[in-house]
């Protein structure tokens, strides 16, 4: 165990917290800034911009959301914008799955971590908590979690306050930080061979989601690629331990 | 009701299903069990690809980023943290600052 591994359960409640209010809050807030301005732009109120940023939480769902939802919305409608959010967002399904056994043995208490599973709690998660003793990690997930959570409904207020003086170009440089985030984080995990083998596969499969209807076209490339790795990661014998990156 | 209020709670309430559905599903299954391997497996490719398109083929407001630009800023965010040990939040700006400078390189 690592000095600082936190062994009690509000130590790593104040861990998660503290992770979570430096580069994943930035990255995460200037992407929901960016949000929270289109849909005032869109016509639409500041209570609708934060329950669409804590309830849906997951960012290509939301702009799926708004651009079907948005009052005089081109093809727009309560079942085109439910479902295309829902297909834009059922990488949540497989992220649940994987992070579900490192959430602690008690299964009736994973549970609270409901409404937090979404890619940057998650992508956090995978690679802090195998590191953790598994009374702690519960309790990590949720601090950095509910900081996560409560920064993009601030950075969600912020931007549909702000929206007049966010120009396009700002808003565009703003929600590429997302994406540059999660660049990062995976150049640590390519240090290990399995999670290597899932993160390429997964780039090259990547113009699949070009020729498949928009709304399912990220899942598509994802269960291709995924699917793929696994299978050779399982031809060639990989160990189950060398899953996740430790960087 | 108005229809983009009926919209956003239909999402919201498929978004529990969908967490759920998971949590469900994945049950007693220990981190080794090879459908937890796939479904991590599947969550990680679906990350690369999303990086990948948002960088290749972006829709929305990122669209608006010429290709040179964010292709700078994730080389120098990349570079950053490789040089920096893997900080996140100074290589997180650089690869920002990055697209920003080359962007107004480009417009100028």
């Amino acid at each position: 165990m690592q000095p600082d591994t936190p062994v009690t359960t509000s130590a790593s409640f104040r861990h998660g917290t503290t992770e979570a209010l430096g580069a994943p809050a930035i990255a995460m807030g200037v992407t929901f800034l960016a949000f929270g301005a289109a849909v005032r732009e869109a016509g639409l109120p500041l209570p609708w911009a934060l329950a669409a940023s804590l309830l849906v939480y997951g960012m290509a769902g939301q702009l799926v959301l708004l651009q079907f939802a948005a009052p005089g919305a081109p093809a727009g409608g309560v079942l085109p914008a439910a479902l295309g959010a829902t297909a834009a967002n059922a990488r949540f399904l497989p992220m649940a799955v994987a992070i579900a056994p490192w959430l602690g043995a008690r299964r009736g208490r994973r549970w609270l971590a409901l409404p937090f599973i979404a890619i940057t709690p998650w992508a956090a998660a995978m690679r802090r908590l195998p590191a953790l003793p598994a009374p702690a990690r519960l309790s990590w997930f949720l601090g950095f979690a509910l900081a996560s959570w409560l920064a993009a409904a601030g950075a969600t207020a912020a931007g549909h306050l702000l929206a007049p003086r966010l120009g396009a170009a700002t808003r565009a440089a703003l929600l590429f930080a997302n994406p540059l985030y999660f660049a990062l984080l995976m150049a640590a995990d390519l240090r290990a061979v399995a999670a290597r083998r899932a993160i390429l596969a997964g780039a090259l499969a990547a113009p699949a989601a070009l020729v498949l209807p928009p709304a399912w076209g990220l899942l598509g490339a994802g269960l291709l690629g995924g699917t793929l790795a696994f299978l050779l990661g399982r031809s060639k014998g990989d160990e189950p331990g060398n899953r996740h990156g430790r960087g | 009701m108005a229809a983009a209020d009926l919209a956003l709670l239909l999402a919201a309430l498929a978004m529990l299903v969908l967490r759920g559905a998971g949590l469900l599903v994945a049950g007693s299954l220990r981190p080794e069990h090879p459908f937890i391997a796939w479904a991590t497996s599947v969550s990680q490719a679906t990350l690369a690809a999303f990086v990948t398109l948002a960088v290749f083929a972006p829709a929305g407001a990122v669209a608006s980023v010429p290709l040179p630009a964010r292709l700078a800023g994730l080389m120098a965010g990349l570079g950053a943290y490789a040089l920096l040990r893997g900080r996140l939040l100074p290589s997180l700006c650089v690869g920002l600052g990055a697209l920003v400078a080359v962007r107004l390189a480009l417009a100028g």
